[in-house]
């Protein structure tokens, strides 16, 4: 009376294969769980027989344990219900055992013994196909899901019944629908075209989409900073089709996934600025959540208000900035999230949030506005290469504003742009300007003698710090790479100074 | 010690109020009692008591609240000066050579200051700058300007050591080499605002530091109108940049116009908040000035001017086109140049210190206007 099947649990955003062991023996009715199962697999337990008699199955009246391998993982999640369903039904000889080991199986029960929509099953797919194994069994609801893996039989079902159904041969699944093929992108809600004004703000987030900067937008309330950060989306490169899976399968894993299909636009996320650390970087006591800045995987991670966010959550994005990539340690272990975010922030100026309007006054003391200044983290503000002020316009500037470019325009430009780095970049970890470190920028930069001279005085009347040389450096690079040139030549540099905003050198030039 | 001593329209201090050593003594009682201002204490004086017979009428009751007659009695004026000593301030009064005779030409003088660093500026060599404490960068810049520019011209710049327009003045009389006095509302030892310290420092380096008030006593709203009738009351003029209705620049100003002293002021946009002191200035009789250079030919002081920079066709352009704050793109539609290149344009002239950018938008500096046109 034994029976095996094959299940997956999901840490971080990796499915590991769990061997699940049912075996029936004398002794009073009862079901035990062994291998070190979570809690929410605990929670399983009182599910599973109902679901079974629901389906109008048996559920043997003997001494039933079921035992997860690996011993040594914790295995989380609810998509271990199916598994020790199934494997139950096997060591009852209600299910033919033969081609059982040839498939992975997730999915959540309900008593009713339906299969409900389950988080994480892209995740599961990939771990069978890289296992070898012939196919999934998951939810009809996560089967387009999981059939984005090529070369693996998608076997959706509804319910508990249709399983047993399959494996008996008296059911067959309808084929998957295909993953709807990921369009190019110009799917989003939102066009560049919509804003009117604003062109600084609209060409520094153009050279931040062609160089992957990161961007701080200072600007009083009703300035626009929320609108523009929410279009830098549009204008980023499509997703290539493994990006598109990394993304998909990140919001898998957070059950934020709809419908199932390829998330074919770049991730805009937007936390409040209460979120906690975990939320933002990833984490939970036992189930380990991918955060904010992973949900923003290869898209922008919008941090309005950028002040007000909590000290230990802000420093925390300083590794993913770096390295693409959150680790999240827990006593229960540790998973890995990638996070390779483009990150936009916006702040006011001062406290009041007028300083600088000059249709406004600013009621704010110079120290005051200084200490405010300072709540943006410096070693963060380190990794914004791109920081710039955006007026708030007045009545008679808009008016005096015709329609905008659209946003496929200008993602023609940087894509041209992307295009230029990977060539010279070919054969080195870097994909774009920004991510190169600093020594290497300056190799790279084939910068003019008469772009150095300007920088040289930019040091000297604008305070220029040495990060600060290296961050205008690399924006000059990429604002060559958009006008096609090969060389960093003055005027690039020129326009690159222009978006240092005052927030950190100017305010120390000012005291000098 | 000057005989005459009719200078104003107000009553002033008879002479020998404070001259011998019993009298002085008895003033630094006086000067200690915050509630006993000059505009009470005159009258008596003018009927001819000393600074000693005041302090007795404030020990009977006389004169001043209980409060002063309290602390009279547990004053000592050896300890108050040396306390003084400590501080290293002296105690000046109307009856010595170090007291500016034209504080005395002014409504409620002060019958004694306390001093520290050097001697105080006449009249003619005397102008105050004074503005707004939450003010814009162009004030700062014309603030600073204004006063190196006076200081060039030997003129001591008198401010009050506040946050702001004070303090832009004071730094750029520093630069100059002639000597600032600064006015506090606080006692002579106190450093008010607390980040006026180091300011304060360099100030006496070379200059004074002026209060009514001795050690230890904190600053207070009501004593920065009463600090603002001395910086106005020791100048031969005063120049407002910027100040907000309602504001103690609006205080200054008035106080010169009615001590018959000149006054200044630079105008701004109708509409901007900070320019609504200079504008009621400028309509109550003060000049117009647009920077240091109206400022030192109105004041009939050479001038020391500096030479138009070198700009090329573009630039000067680029340079006419920035009307108040102005975007970069309307730069660059004036120009009928692209975006960049007009941030390009803007760049190379604010890294000359011929435009700087506030909050998105750009404007010229003053050191601009020399070379935006023919006329200066």
């Amino acid at each position: 009376m034994y029976g095996r099947v094959i299940g997956v649990s999901v840490v971080g955003v990796r499915g590991h294969l769990v061997v699940v062991e049912a075996h029936i023996g004398r002794g009073l009715p009862s079901l035990t769980l062994t291998g070190l199962p979570g809690a929410p697999v605990q929670d399983a337990r009182d599910r599973i027989r109902p679901a079974v008699e629901s389906a109008g199955l048996e559920w043997p009246l003997r001494r039933v344990v079921v035992n997860l391998s690996p011993g040594n993982l914790r295995k989380e999640g609810p998509g271990l219900d199916l598994p020790v369903a199934i494997g139950v039904l096997a060591a009852s000889a209600q299910v033919p055992a033969r081609r059982l080991p040839r498939y992975a199986f997730a999915g959540e029960l309900s008593l009713k013994g339906t299969l409900v929509p389950t988080p994480g099953v892209l995740s599961v797919a990939m771990a069978a196909s890289r296992a070898g194994l012939d196919g999934v069994v998951v939810p009809s609801a996560n089967a387009a899901e999981a059939a984005l893996v090529e070369g693996l039989e998608v076997v959706g079902v509804p319910s508990l019944a249709e399983v047993v159904g399959f494996f008996r041969g008296a059911w067959r699944p309808q084929a998957p629908v295909d993953a709807a093929p990921s369009e190019d992108g110009s799917r989003h809600a939102v066009d560049f075209s919509e804003v009117r004004g604003q062109a600084q703000a609209r060409r520094a987030l153009e050279v931040a989409a062609a160089g992957g900067h990161n961007v701080l937008l200072v600007g009083s309330p009703g300035a626009g900073k929320t609108m523009l950060a929410r279009r830098l989306a549009t204008i980023l490169p499509a997703l290539s089709r493994q990006e598109a899976l990394e993304v998909t399968q990140l919001h898998s894993v957070a059950g934020l996934l709809e419908g199932g299909a390829l998330v074919a636009e770049r991730p805009f996320r937007s936390p409040h600025h209460s979120v906690s650390a975990a939320a933002l970087l990833g984490g939970g006591s036992t189930f380990l959540r991918p955060g904010e800045v992973s949900l923003a995987h290869h898209g922008v991670l919008f941090l309005d208000e950028m002040t007000e966010f909590r000290r230990d959550a802000i420093e925390g994005l300083r590794q993913p900035l770096e390295d693409g990539r959150v680790i999240v340690s827990r006593m229960t272990g540790s998973a890995e999230f990638p996070a390779r975010v483009t990150l936009v922030g916006a702040a006011n100026p001062c406290p009041c949030g007028f300083s600088g309007d000059p249709s406004r006054r600013c009621d704010c003391l110079e120290h005051r506005v200084q200490a405010y200044r300072q709540k943006l983290s410096g070693p963060l503000l380190d990794r914004i290469d791109l920081q710039l002020a955006v007026p708030r316009l007045s009545k008679q500037e808009l008016l005096g504003e015709g329609p905008s470019e659209p946003s496929v325009r200008m993602r023609e430009r940087v894509e041209e742009a992307r295009e230029r780095q990977r060539r010279r970049y070919a054969g080195t970890d870097y994909p774009c300007n920004a991510q190169l470190p600093g020594p290497l920028a300056r190799r790279e930069a084939r910068i003019t003698p008469r772009a150095r001279d300007l920088l040289a005085q930019a040091v000297d009347r604008l305070g220029l710090t040495g990060r600060g040389f290296d961050r205008a450096l690399k924006v000059a690079r990429t604002i060559a790479d958009l006008a096609g040139d090969d060389g960093v030549d003055a005027d690039h540099v020129a326009e690159a100074l222009s978006y240092r905003m005052s927030v950190a050198e100017g305010a120390l030039a000012r005291a000098g | 010690m000057p005989a005459d001593r009719a200078g104003g329209p107000w009553p002033t201090w008879p002479a020998g109020f404070a001259s011998g050593t019993a009298d002085r003594s008895a003033a630094i009682v006086l000067a200690a009692l915050a509630g006993l201002t000059p505009r009470r204490l005159l009258p008596v004086a003018n009927e001819g008591h000393s600074a000693e017979a005041c302090l007795a009428l404030v020990g009977e009751g006389e004169l001043g609240s209980d409060e002063d007659r309290r602390l009279a009695g547990s004053l000592d004026p050896t300890e108050l000066a040396t306390s003084l000593t400590r501080c290293g301030a002296r105690f000046v009064t109307c009856d010595d050579p170090e007291y500016p005779p034209q504080l005395l030409t002014i409504h409620d003088p002060p019958f004694a200051v306390f001093l520290r660093g050097g001697g105080l500026p006449e009249q003619a060599a005397a102008v105050a700058v004074v503005g707004a404490r939450r003010c814009t960068d162009l004030g700062r810049e014309l603030a600073r300007g204004i006063a190196r520019g006076l200081g060039l011209a030997g003129i001591a710049v008198v401010s009050g050591a506040a946050r702001g327009i004070d303090a832009a003045g004071h730094e750029g009389a520093l630069g100059s080499g002639t000597p600032t006095v600064a006015v506090l509302g606080c006692g002579i030892d106190v450093a008010y605002p607390a980040g006026s310290r180091e300011l304060l420092r360099r100030i006496l380096h070379g200059g004074s530091v002026v209060s009514e008030y001795p050690p230890g006593v904190p600053a207070r709203p009501f004593r920065f109108p009463a600090r603002n009738r001395i910086v106005a009351g020791l100048c031969r003029a005063t120049v407002v940049i910027e100040g907000a209705a309602g504001s103690g620049s609006l205080i200054t100003g008035e106080h010169a116009l009615e001590f018959g002293r000149e006054v200044y002021a630079v105008p701004g946009a109708v509409n901007n908040p900070l320019a609504e002191v200079p504008l009621a200035l400028i309509r109550d009789g003060a000049g117009m000035i647009r920077g240091p250079d109206d400022l030192l030919s109105d004041l009939g002081l050479d001038a020391a001017l500096t030479p138009p920079p070198d700009l090329s066709l573009a630039e000067r352009a680029a340079l006419d086109a920035l009307v108040g704050p102005t975007l970069p793109e309307h730069v660059a539609r004036e120009l009928h140049v692209g975006l960049a290149d007009a941030l390009t344009l803007l760049m190379a002239l604010e890294l000359r210190g011929l435009v700087r950018s506030v909050g998105g938008r750009f404007e010229s500096t003053i050191a601009a206007r020399a070379a935006s046109g023919p006329a200066r």
